[in-house]
């Protein structure tokens, strides 16, 4: 990719250099004392709108230390080490109901990006997809 | 009381000619605020002599039911019911006598629910602002808070997307949000305009955004810029592969025009546009519903707002004006920065913020937030910052602002010495770093510099951004500044 | 702390973890169970030296710390788990101090595929603190060999081994059965680093825990009560199912209940009002109606935890 980072860009923290497990369990420490459920989610299709990433067992509820989470990321990593993972966090409080983190914590060695696909139509308008390159193989066989 | 003293009494009250508005019944000490009440405080400063109670009746009924002079058609409605009630005068903290400025006073007025049309701001301020600042009787008047009742509330629609479906719609959480205004503002081809755009979106911001007097102007009309700014984010989105946005500024001279500019925003794809303060509450409550009909994300740039706002004397207070727009739908809205060139006290400034984010906001003086405030589930509204802050700041940003803010940097980005995607960059790096070490509970107001000085030791964008803004800072005093220290709230 | 990379405050390190109260503590509140005090003060004391051995560097990585702990039912495992939890904490052997407890139904799913994920959330869950399972043998079934059993057996070792920093397990139940558990399942043995036994509680130590107990509850036992206590403790030991400290609470709960009956039924037919201490109050009568006094079981069985 051409981005001045060369890799793909979602969630909190990707313009920094890759988390050291230290630097996951602190983050993972900050959301369960906000009471904050976890989650370890993956995919092999990085397309900004592919919302749904696999989840990697339901969210953790109730843990009191980060090495639960850590274990199930180190679980994930072993299972799809060319996958891109990431952890969300998940707040269940009225007004909010919804992620509130969610950082990268594995991705594959090379990642190809997206190419933008233009439809011209009427006058000058254009119509765009954005086309993830990895996307052309089957599922499973992306990286 | 029997009938016969009510007829005296009445015969006496709406007798013709002109009564003290006290006399009138729009002084009430011992009124009991109800629920269902619509609450203003007003700072007065009365003509020299004036009895500021009845100062607060007089602006009480002016902004309901009375007019100069006694009229027997009141005696035709429910007339008690109508009226204002100024049910409490304060002096304001260090005014009057011994100090500097002449005696001001806070007056505190209830309104019927009655008095307001539903769902409509305009309604609401032509009776609260409509006609009383230039009543003879004050020689300066502010509108400083606003408690609106649940029930009022729940007839207007609200942030059309709103802070946390703004952010599942850009799958971007638990930072605050990046932004660049482009500049210059004035001048630019849709050409040359698209490029900045691309640059900072593909360096590392989630929003580009046009400023409030982008229109259509004779160097670049509005539908090419919104040909190349489209192009532009969707081929930065391919560069990084994340959801990114510019918000295009749809303001045009009729609504008409307008809703058009917004229709083709959609069509090409943009998941924000932008409006102006300046097109009016009502102009700004029909994009909101056309906003919340579209998917489409509604930033507001408050153009204006200072006129009116700046003053402590005279005028509203801006958190009257985030209050409104609230109601009204907007999704953003520019709200001060603490550190940067607009005016901007820190207390009051966390006011706004609150008022925009919170669902239930206490009352809290030093905040200049003067009345509790239950939000009734409306959306919440993001509050922008933007003006004069760059990424050597973010220690004291992320502090000041939390995670809910779109932090712009528009010269702090496009006039980085290496470029615009390495201001982009300098500015994504030292946000997230921040981030990172106030989640690891780190001491970011202490350790802020260090932290990014760690960072800038890795990344060269942002080595040269502290480098070239280190010294940077707008240390002005501000006018509109809170009436209460924190301790000094014992007489409420 | 040590001035010399050589040299280290024992007395410090000793002050600054605060063991010492909870030992009192122990010794304060639990009757009797002299040789399980005995071996909490040996296992603090050894983790102490540890402590210190690790921060001078002559040890080099934290030693494996899952116990087991054996003795018939209500002889105060769950109890000293707790303690133990609490010294391990002090002393940074674990990051929080808490103890999620389970038994086999806890781990063990009911087909094929159950079994990892419970085990998992349930490690999940303690990570961080104790696991403490109590009845550990029966996750070992040698007559049913397709038995879940030993799918969750083989994540616990795993996690014993890998996850020493983040986890201590306390297995728990009959002195015998762990002894069988143990032989079928060497690798759990080995991993076993202390060894606990409690023993039963005599007569005496079970009348005082008695005195204990209601006292706690906001009762006391006049002096015929307690004599007839000391009579149902001689008989109900004799019985089957007997459960230690827990057969004491059970009895006592039934003892209340009379109680209640007895007070309730005073009011109405004697109308007289009832004070403050005879609510408080346990008579002979009340323990004397329990069933054990004519032959018969009181209740349910003790040994099942109510």
């Amino acid at each position: 990719m051409t981005n001045p980072n060369g890799i793909v860009t979602q969630g909190q923290f990707s313009f920094l250099p890759a988390l050291t497990d230290a630097q996951i369990t602190a983050q993972i420490k900050y959301a369960l004392g906000k009471g904050w459920a976890l989650s370890v989610e993956y995919t092999d299709d990085p397309h900004p709108r592919n919302t749904y990433w696999e989840m990697f067992g339901a969210p953790m509820f109730d843990l009191k230390d980060p090495a639960g989470i850590l274990m199930e990321i180190n679980n994930c990593r072993k299972t799809f080490p060319h996958h891109y993972i990431r952890v969300m966090a998940f707040s269940s409080v009225r007004g909010v109901e919804s992620p509130t983190m969610s950082y990268i914590v594995n991705r594959p060695k090379h990642e190809p990006g997206f190419g933008l696909v233009r439809q011209e139509t009427d006058g000058r308008n254009i119509r765009y997809t954005i086309h993830a390159y990895a996307t052309d193989k089957p599922e499973g066989e992306r990286y | 009381m029997s009938s016969n003293e009510t007829m005296q009494e009445g015969k006496e009250r709406y007798k013709a000619g002109v009564l003290p508005y006290k006399k009138m019944g729009y002084w009430q000490p011992d009124y009991q605020v109800k629920d269902t009440d619509l609450l203003a405080m007003f700072r007065i400063t009365p003509q020299p002599g004036s009895d500021p109670e009845e100062v607060a009746a007089a602006v009480a009924g002016e902004s309901s039911t009375a007019t100069w002079t006694v009229v027997w058609t009141d005696r035709l409605t429910a007339c008690e019911l109508y009226r204002a009630k100024a049910y409490r005068v304060d002096p304001v903290p260090n005014t009057g006598e011994g100090t500097k400025t002449e005696a001001q006073y806070f007056a505190y007025i209830a309104y019927e629910l009655d008095l307001f049309e539903g769902g409509s701001i305009a309604n609401l301020t032509a009776s609260i602002i409509g006609n009383v600042f230039g009543m003879k009787a004050v020689k300066a008047l502010r509108l400083e808070d606003m408690r609106i009742p649940v029930a009022y509330l729940k007839t207007f629609q609200g942030p059309a997307t709103g802070v946390i479906v703004e952010r599942e719609r850009l799958d971007k959480f638990g930072r605050p949000l990046l932004g660049a205004t482009t500049k210059p503002k004035l001048g630019l081809s849709g050409r040359n305009y698209g490029r900045v755009v691309y640059e900072g979106l593909k360096g590392g911001l989630d929003f580009m955004k046009d400023d409030e007097n982008i229109n259509s102007q004779a160097f670049m009309h509005w539908r090419d810029r919104f040909l190349y700014c489209m192009d532009a984010v969707n081929k930065a989105s391919a560069a990084t592969g994340e959801v990114k946005g510019h918000y295009l500024n749809v303001t045009a001279g009729t609504m008409e025009e307008m809703y058009r500019r917004a229709e083709f925003a959609k069509e090409l794809g943009s998941v924000i546009i932008m409006i102006d303060l300046v097109i009016g509450y009502t102009a700004i409550q029909s994009m909101a519903l056309w906003a919340r009909q579209n998917d489409m994300i509604l930033h507001l740039h408050r153009a204006g707002n200072s006129t009116y706002s700046r003053q402590k004397n005279h005028g509203m207070n801006f958190r009257v004006i985030c209050k409104w727009m609230r109601m009204a739908g907007v999704d953003h809205i520019h709200a001060g920065t603490v550190v940067g060139k607009l005016e901007g006290d820190p207390a009051m400034i966390k006011g706004f913020y609150d008022t925009l984010l919170d669902d239930h906001t206490p009352q809290n003086l030093a905040h200049g937030l003067f009345f509790e405030q239950d939000w009734a589930s409306l959306n919440k509204c993001m509050p922008v910052a933007s003006g004069g802050i760059h990424a050597g700041q973010m220690h004291q940003l992320l502090t000041y602002l939390g995670d809910d803010v779109v932090l712009q940097f528009g010269g702090g980005t496009i006039g980085h010495p290496q470029g615009i995607q390495a201001g982009a960059v300098a500015n994504r790096v030292a946000l997230e770093a921040m981030v990172l070490a106030r989640n690891e509970g780190r001491d970011i107001w202490n350790e802020g510099p260090q932290i990014l000085q760690d960072a800038a030791k890795w990344c060269g964008p942002l080595r040269a951004a502290i480098d070239t803004w280190k010294d940077i800072s707008f240390n002005y005093e501000s006018t509109d500044t809170a009436d209460f220290v924190p301790t000094a709230t014992t007489s409420f | 702390m040590a001035t010399k990379s050589d040299k280290i405050d024992m007395q410090a390190l000793l002050e600054a973890s605060h063991i010492n109260e909870v030992l009192d503590k122990l010794d304060q509140d639990l009757v009797g169970l002299v040789p399980v005090k005995q071996r909490m003060r040996e296992i603090a004391a050894y983790l102490l030296i540890t402590k210190a051995r690790l921060q001078l560097g002559i040890e080099a990585a934290k030693p494996s710390l899952h116990m087991c702990f054996t003795g018939n039912p209500g002889t105060g495992k769950t109890t000293v788990a707790l303690k133990m939890a609490d010294i391990l904490h002090r002393l940074g052997y674990i990051r929080q101090n808490h103890v999620v407890s389970v038994t086999r139904d806890d781990l063990v799913g009911q087909y094929i595929g159950h079994t990892a994920p419970k085990t998992k959330e349930v490690i999940k869950k303690a990570m961080g603190g104790v696991l403490f399972i109590d009845e550990a043998y029966y996750l070992y079934k040698p007559e049913n060999e397709r038995d879940y059993g030993q799918e969750s057996i083989e994540i616990l070792l795993q996690t014993m081994e890998n996850h020493r920093d983040d986890l201590v397990v306390i297995l728990a139940g009959y002195q015998d059965r762990m002894g069988t558990f143990f032989k079928s399942n060497p690798g759990m043995s080995s991993r076993i680093a202390h060894h606990i036994d409690f023993p039963d509680y005599d007569e005496n130590e079970l009348l005082e825990i008695a005195n204990m107990m209601s006292a706690d509850m906001h009762y006391n036992l006049d002096s015929g009560a307690e004599k007839a206590m000391q009579d149902y403790i001689l008989k109900r030991k004799q019985q089957p199912h007997f459960a230690n400290a827990r057969s004491i609470r059970n009895a006592l709960d039934r003892a209340r209940l009379r109680q209640a009956n007895r007070l309730f039924n005073d009011a109405i037919k004697h109308k007289k009002d009832t004070t403050a201490a005879d609510l408080s109050l346990i008579t002979a009568a009340d323990i004397r109606a329990s069933r054990v006094f004519s032959g018969g079981l009181d209740g349910e069985s003790d040994v099942k935890k109510t």
